[in-house]
């Protein structure tokens, strides 16, 4: 438990502080417009192995307003709230909206988890929204697509039905105004792993804040950097809550100042990282904070010397410490000495996911669970699969230490992929809970059939494969069905009992590149030609038959 | 080839030319079924590869191209008024009115009727027909009425230049320029765009709200009544944001007068004034056109910010409109409390006093003549909104006219250009919509706009059909390139058999004659 302590000490401690310093009043900025609150917040968490993860989260409250119902019709005026987020939300009434862009596969092994849980890699978005009006449900999410995709100049538009499913116990409505208990819901979500996010897809995002990228935490999003990162991401949470809709735009990246250093230092700094400073605060913002996670262990120098907080998070308020250069040393460190034997994992599970078999028409997807813990853990297993691959459920097989262990499995529940009106096959889903046991090992392996693709369904760059999108695993009750799933909100604790325990959050397994079999694509051309000339050489031969004169021909001996 | 003859044939075996199948009429039976089935397919060959164009109504779109619209206006002289001078001098103003409609081009199809009426003080009688009272002072009134003074109603020149600036007024070509181009709905985006918000002139909130619902009188006085009057016309969505950072892409001139130093636009400067690469102004959520208004504050150290005139020197003006895009307020604040953050409707009521005639300028609405007020309670008199539904309807009348000539003469032109039923059943109703407009024209100017904004709009929709644009890029070479492997070496015996058929035939009828 000490272990998973310190992986989860960021989440555990950000409630107490947050709320602390809503209270205090030597706050410089009184910024409030009626209605509308801002604020920002960076977390820069130093890593065993010399990385550092920065979390930017700007966070903007409208307050009092509920989503809009799919009915109503009025448009409100906006402040801090971006205006063409909004609209979009209003225009296709979303209750619920989670899109992500990342690239680079999250190491959960070395990084822990995440303070934003959405790392898939390549784009993801599910969005709920609640059943009625004039528009349906798929309308609004193709919509929804389409919009997003114009806004953040991401490939979204081509999340179509193909890729589209709704596995409501793996990404749960997280809250609703209680006005709005009564309506049905309907979620939508899909993924798109070979989305690969960028400099454009940055600057329409900064655009959405209200100081965009010259004030504030968000000056240090120079995107030479960010887009440097081992792993980088954007995401757009929107939550409608009791006091209101909640937008939450956060910047992850794991940046790498041992690398930068040429492989000596880990001292890093703003000026390091990101090659900018924070010269002013953005002046809308009611409070921007950059906190630094301290781990244990000494021998570091922190400047600014440590303001507040404690011995785990060092807490810097904007609007007292303009301008800002926060920079960690290690002075006693002539070089960094990298941890050269695999130190334990941080996350209680270790995910594993391949996809063996040499032919193209067969395969085995195979998922190893490592539990790196002293108790059993059950989770949720979600499977949302293109039709480029058939899963076959009666090759289901569950293993541990060699042997069968088929208890460890339970709740199967699987969709096929279904036809569709667009002549389209949908994605299959398979969502199961598994039981990992303590300290031990469980695989998981299934047969795939693979799908003989159409000449014109094939992408541009065909012979480089399919990315299929990663599968989630997802904290379930522990007794009842996977149904009943524990609040997805920021900051929760892990739901354990008498020894069985579940993961706090969602967890996302690499993503896999599918080999399909692809046609040579001069192909149509010489099939034409081809049996242009065989058809040519029949015709002939028969016309010859039926046309030719037969004459006896006396050879003179 | 040569036939050997039958009594040679003593080596046991068949004679070829007795058997059943190598007799002359079977090959020629054989060799006429094959080119009976080429001959009998082509016309299914060439139905299949062929480009499916259906004819167009060209002749109805090439005859509604001559049509104009009529408006009859109806001007009633009320009798009591202008007592027994009243037949003359509406005879004096009919000429001066048609004389003047005649010289514009725009309103060449006004068909103005003068006429004396009893009551014509009283209500109008239709939406055609407009009353001259007398009165102290020259005025608009509702509904549809002209209050004269005695000095204007004393020469039928002047009240005559007044009338036709009411009814026809003349619209300059740099003011045409500037009308949007007609849409059924825009969008309103209302934005406050501050250049620098870490400056103590910070504006970061406004009350555009309350404004809106009408909380504040004066305010409603300015905006609502316009869009509530050009509902007619238009539908409006409206959106409103405010910006904080939003920085000029150019440098302001700086100049010093009277040891101040003060920063001007020039008229340059306003023509590039709009930062599009770094401004938000608008939500892309529908494909309606939007027309801008931003107010601008500018940083601390660019105010105050003038408009400069062509010579440089500073005007008194604070807001330019940009033609078909929108308009700008630059709001200074020195004479302000510096550290005013809010602003509330009352200090919101020059900005939108300049936005209201920025809108009717972006949506052609005619100014009153000199000299004429406005006694009704709304900001657009009858007068106004009647002269701009026929300005619009004659407008969308025409560009439809063109839209569709245009289609005729592309289809024409281009000949591997298909033309399917969605395209004319468009064609045939814009043309159906158009013949409308025209008949309603006569009675409802309201009726007509709608009648022609959907020929305008059936019209574009037929122009923009993506089936038009199908085969445009893949040429008939293509299929022949691909399909002469078969074609040429199939055609070839068949065409050598033929030939050799015929050349034998030919040879035994010879033999036959001279035999």
């Amino acid at each position: 438990m000490g272990r998973k302590t310190a992986a989860f000490a960021l989440s555990l401690f950000v409630a107490p502080v947050i709320s602390s310093t809503g209270n205090t009043s030597d706050f410089k900025t009184h910024f409030s417009i009626a209605g509308e609150r801002y604020y920002e917040d960076l977390v820069i968490q130093p890593l065993r192995d010399g990385r550092v993860i920065s979390t930017f989260t700007f966070t903007t409250l409208l307050e009092g307003v509920s989503p809009r119902d799919p009915w109503d019709l009025e448009t409100p005026a906006l402040h801090l709230f971006p205006l063409t987020l909004g609209q979009i939300l209003r225009e296709y009434s979303i209750t619920e909206l989670h899109l992500s862009l990342n690239a680079g596969k999250w190491n959960y092994d070395n990084w822990g988890y995440p303070e934003d849980p959405s790392v898939s890699t390549g784009a993801e978005l599910w969005a709920w929204m609640a059943d009625g009006g004039p528009m349906s449900i798929d309308e609004r999410w193709t919509g929804l697509r389409n919009a997003l995709a114009g806004l953040f100049c991401a490939s979204l538009g081509s999340l179509d039905s193909r890729r589209t499913s709704s596995p409501y116990s793996a990404f749960p409505l997280s809250s609703v105004p209680s006005p709005k208990i009564g309506i049905p819901y309907a979620l939508r979500y899909a993924t798109l792993p070979s989305e690969h996010v960028c400099t454009e897809n940055l600057t329409p995002f900064l655009k959405l804040l209200p100081c965009k990228s010259r004030t504030g935490l968000a000056r240090l999003l120079n995107p030479q950097h960010v887009f440097d990162a081992d792993w980088h991401g954007l995401g757009v949470h929107v939550r409608s809550t009791e006091s209101g809709v909640e937008l939450r735009l956060s910047v992850q990246a794991v940046l790498d100042p041992v690398r930068q250093s040429g492989g000596k230092r880990r001292d890093w700094s703003f000026q390091i990282l990101f090659d900018r400073t924070i010269d002013a605060a953005c002046p809308v913002s009611s409070w921007s904070t950059a906190r630094v996670v301290v781990s244990n262990d000494d021998g570091y120098t922190l400047s600014p010397e440590l303001p507040m907080g404690d011995e785990s998070v060092a807490m810097y308020d904007l609007a007292s410490q303009v301008p800002l250069d926060i920079s960690m040393s290690w002075p006693h460190e002539h070089t960094f000495p990298f941890p050269l034997t695999p130190p334990s994992p941080l996350a209680p599970l270790s995910i594993k996911r391949a996809l063996h078999g040499s032919s193209q028409t067969h395969g085995v997807l195979s998922v190893a669970l490592s539990n790196n813990e002293h108790g059993d853990i059950t989770i949720g297993y979600l499977e949302t699969l293109p039709a480029l691959v058939t899963l076959w459920m009666h090759t289901i097989k569950v293993e541990v230490r060699g042997t069968r262990r088929d208890d460890l499995i339970s709740d199967i529940s699987y969709h096929p992929p279904l036809l569709q009106p667009n002549g389209h096959h949908g994605p299959s889903m398979l969502q199961v809970k598994l039981t990992v046991p303590a300290k031990s090992t469980l695989r998981l392996s299934i047969d795939v059939t693979k799908a003989f693709l159409k000449y014109t369904e094939h992408p541009p760059d065909a012979m480089r494969g399919w990315d299929l999108p990663p599968a989630v695993l997802f904290p379930v009750l522990v007794d009842g069905p996977v149904k009943h799933v524990v609040n997805d909100s920021f900051v929760d604790g892990i739901d354990s009992r008498d020894g069985y325990q579940t993961i706090p959050h969602r967890m996302y397994t690499p993503t896999l590149l599918v080999d399909l079999p692809t046609p040579d694509f001069s192909m149509p051309y010489n099939v034409i030609i081809l049996s242009c000339t065989l058809m040519t050489l029949i015709f002939g031969s028969i016309f010859n038959l039926l046309t030719r004169k037969w004459v006896i021909v006396k050879v003179e001996e | 080839m040569d036939h050997p003859a039958p009594t040679t044939a003593n080596h046991g075996l068949k004679e070829p030319q007795k058997l059943c199948f190598e007799t002359a009429r079977t090959r020629r039976l054989v060799l006429g079924s094959y080119w009976t089935i080429i001959i009998l397919a082509f016309p299914f060959w060439w139905n299949l590869t062929s480009i499916e164009r259906i004819a167009l109504p060209s002749y109805r779109v090439r005859a509604q191209l001559d049509r104009k619209p009529v408006f009859p206006v109806n001007v009633q002289l009320d009798a009591s008024s202008f007592q027994g001078s009243a037949p003359t001098f509406g005879r004096a103003l009919h000429e001066i009115l048609a004389q003047t409609t005649q010289a514009s081009p725009t309103w060449r199809d006004l068909d103005i009727q003068v006429g004396v009426s009893e009551h014509a003080g009283d209500q109008s009688e239709g939406p055609n027909v407009y009353s001259v009272v007398l009165g102290n002072h020259t005025a608009v009134r509702h509904p549809r009425q002209l209050v004269v003074s005695q000095e204007d109603a004393l020469s039928a020149l002047r009240l005559g230049s007044i009338l036709s600036r009411l009814l026809a007024p003349e619209i300059t070509s740099m003011q045409a320029q500037r009308i949007a181009q007609y849409t059924k709905r825009y969008r309103l985006a209302f934005t406050l765009l501050n250049e620098n918000a870490a400056s103590p002139h910070l504006v970061n909130s406004w009350d555009i709200q309350a404004a809106f619902a009408g909380k504040f009188s004066r305010f409603i006085y300015h905006m609502f009544p316009i869009i509530s009057r050009l509902n007619l016309l238009h539908n409006f969505t409206i959106e409103s944001q405010v910006q904080y950072h939003a920085p000029l892409a150019f440098e302001p001139l700086q100049f010093v007068v009277a040891n101040n130093t003060l920063h001007g636009l020039t008229p340059e400067d306003l023509t590039v004034f709009i930062n599009s690469a770094e401004w938000t102004l608008s939500s892309s959520v529908s494909n309606d056109p939007v027309l801008h208004f931003v107010l601008f504050v500018p940083s601390p150290a660019l105010q105050p910010l003038h408009i400069l005139d062509a010579h440089g020197l500073p005007t008194s003006q604070n807001a330019f409109l940009l033609p078909q895009w929108g308009g700008i307020f630059i709001l200074n604040r020195h004479a302000r409390a510096e550290t005013m953050t809010h602003l509330t409707a009352a200090d919101l009521v020059p900005v939108f006093s300049a936005f209201a005639n920025q809108l009717s300028a972006l949506l052609g609405v005619p100014p009153l003549p000199d000299g004429v007020k406005s006694e009704e309670s709304s900001l657009l008199s009858d007068w106004q909104l009647d002269a701009l539904l026929r300005y619009r309807t004659s407008e969308n009348i025409l560009g439809s006219q063109q839209t569709l000539y245009s289609i005729i003469k592309l289809v024409d032109q281009i000949e591997n250009m298909p033309v399917d039923q969605t395209v004319r059943g468009d064609v045939h109703d814009a043309l159906t919509a158009l013949g409308e407009a025209h008949r309603s024209a006569v009675g409802s100017p309201a009726t007509a706009l709608q009648w022609s904004s959907e020929a305008l709009s059936l019209a574009s929709h037929a122009f923009f059909n993506p089936g038009m644009l199908a085969l445009l890029y893949f040429p008939a070479e293509h299929k022949y390139a691909v399909y002469t492997p078969l074609f040429a070496s199939v055609s070839v015996p068949l065409i050598v058999a033929l030939g050799r058929e015929v050349y034998g035939w030919r040879r035994e009828r010879r033999v036959v004659r001279s035999g």
